[in-house]
């Protein structure tokens, strides 16, 4: 009797599968690596992959707010300038991005499905602790492309625990996998140096804590953070005056995932900002 | 035994005979279309019998639970990775079914020598408008009945599942002259819990062949819900998100029931 039609065999449990596994079972998922890159210094300058910068986080009133600018660049190219690296995985989550978006919008997707694939089939949520290590497994199997130099991913993960302690959660990653629980805040990307300098400063100096401030005294920070880096980095677009580009910001509660309207953040900038 | 084609034939109508019968205690599942969504109603007590599948795609079964369970994780399996590759829009209902699930239940019922699948499904994907809904009734062994309009018979937007035809039909009939695609969801709530306690009593009285009373369907209902629990949930049509299902509580349904 062939059953193979429906993709699996007598003894298929689906607790011992996880959606990339059924990924490479049906041939789906890439492999880990691609061959040996030629190291010559011609191959290098000929090819550069496109890259996206500068993503930020941090908890406010018991929510998270994610921010990203808008830029993806290739060495000095830019490449494009609505670049969107904040993305939803399910209804309280956010997984925003620096890096090459090729790898990591394929990363998200699958991260996404994993989710949605456990819940369908388990019949019950995923756990944060799992949600987050799906995501290290993800970056470490994507390792490879890495070392090769052309498919670095350094995410951060945002969520909302709604479990024994609700509470909102922040974790940063390195281009490895390994994860790291953000108390207050999280950046990523070419542009990160600068704004890590002013949540450290807001934070420890400011006029009060990250956790205490506002909606919208947090979205003028984060805009504040996000045209700082641009200032000093060409990869960071910041706040595109001219082409009135803003930034993604998405805030992560208790209710969900909001995403702000950009008349909204416009309007704060206006403001606060410019 | 399968050399000869008689014994074929008769060792198929025996097991034809058998899974009836285990099939024929299954409490029955209404799906009903309504304005702005797909509800499914059950009653039960211990066994999950409504699973979502996919984006817009739910299911409810009765049969044998391992049956049940590995035909679900292939559904689900096939829609999620079809809607990874390609998109969530690329998922169809009508493929899944015809092509995927049909077949393989039609070889495992008729290879006499290995064991078919003991279960009856009932699928339905929700569409932008009620007219888009489709629902497909799958049997043990690969027989598909649609909610499509096909020659005499004008399109439905319900579909029953139970453990007799008997049963299957009065529901079908009850509902073919309560139901209004454009109904609100209390009212949809209500002809679902009647459609079920109408298929349960045929269960229990097998040689009925009209509607019971109206007052005998109100108390066989209000008996049912004294000591079983509601399973229900809804495909909503436009929830602005890309996941249309959501289980509902008893608790939620209980307020709206009219007595």
């Amino acid at each position: 009797m062939d059953r193979s039609q429906l993709g699996y065999d007598q003894n298929f449990s689906g607790a011992a599968d996880d959606f990339p596994s059924l990924l490479r079972r049906k041939g789906l998922l890439g492999p880990a690596a691609i061959g040996p890159m030629p190291q010559s210094a011609t191959q290098q300058q000929m090819w550069q992959p496109t890259e996206s910068t500068t993503i930020l986080a941090f908890k406010f009133s018991g929510s998270v707010l994610v921010a990203g600018d808008r830029r993806a660049t290739a060495g000095n190219t830019v490449v494009y300038d609505r670049a969107d690296k904040v993305l939803e995985i399910d209804r309280h989550s956010i997984m925003a991005i620096a890096g090459v978006p090729a790898t990591a919008w394929e990363m998200a997707r699958v991260l996404e499905h994993s989710l949605q694939y456990f819940r369908r089939t388990q019949l019950q949520e995923m756990s944060v602790d799992g949600k987050v290590r799906a995501l290290s497994k993800l970056l470490r199997d994507n390792f490879g492309f890495v070392i090769q130099g052309v498919g670095v991913v350094v995410p951060i993960f945002a969520t909302y625990d709604g479990n024994s302690k609700p509470e909102a959660r922040l974790y940063f990653y390195d281009a490895m996998g390994a994860q790291f629980e953000a108390t207050d805040y999280a950046a990523t990307g070419s542009g990160s140096p600068a704004v890590r300098g002013i949540l450290y400063y807001e934070n420890t100096w400011g006029a009060k804590p990250l956790h205490k401030l506002s909606e919208e005294e947090a979205v003028s920070l984060a805009l504040r953070a996000l045209d700082t880096a641009a200032e000093s980095d060409t990869a960071t677009a910041g706040v595109d005056r001219s082409g009135k580009i803003y930034p993604v910001i998405k805030i992560v509660s208790r209710e969900g995932i909001t995403t702000l309207p950009e008349n909204k953040i416009a309007a704060v900038f206006n403001e606060m900002v410019a | 035994m399968i050399e000869e084609p008689y014994r074929w034939v008769e060792a198929i109508a025996n097991r034809r005979e058998y899974i009836e019968g285990q099939l024929a205690p299954g409490s029955p599942i209404a799906a009903l279309g309504y304005r702005e969504g797909i509800l499914f109603v059950t009653l039960g007590q211990t066994r999950q019998k409504l699973f979502e599948i996919y984006d817009r795609i739910a299911m409810g079964a009765i049969g044998h639970p391992g049956d049940i369970e590995r035909l679900r994780m292939g559904a689900i399996e096939l829609a999620s990775a079809e809607g990874f590759t390609r998109s969530a829009a690329d998922v169809s209902l009508r493929r899944l079914v015809h092509y995927s699930l049909s077949p393989v239940m039609k070889t495992a019922f008729e290879q006499v020598y290995g064991p078919p699948y003991l279960t009856r499904m009932l699928f339905a994907e929700v569409g932008a408008r009620p007219e888009e809904d489709l629902f497909l009734r799958v049997e043990y062994d690969g027989e598909i009945a649609s909610n499509g309009a096909t020659y005499a018979r004008a399109r439905q937007d319900f579909a029953v599942l139970s453990g007799t035809r008997q049963s299957v039909e009065l529901m079908e009939a009850f509902l073919k002259s309560e139901h209004k695609p454009d109904a609100k969801f209390e009212t949809v709530v209500n002809s679902a819990l009647d459609a079920w306690s109408i298929g349960h009593m045929l269960l229990q009285a097998s040689e009925a062949k009209e509607l019971p009373a109206r007052d005998a369907i109100a108390q066989h209902r209000q008996e049912q819900l004294a000591i079983a629990a509601i399973e229900a949930a809804v495909l909503e049509r436009d929830s602005g998100r890309p996941i249309r299902y959501r289980s509902l509580a008893d608790k939620e349904l209980r307020s709206i029931i009219s007595q």
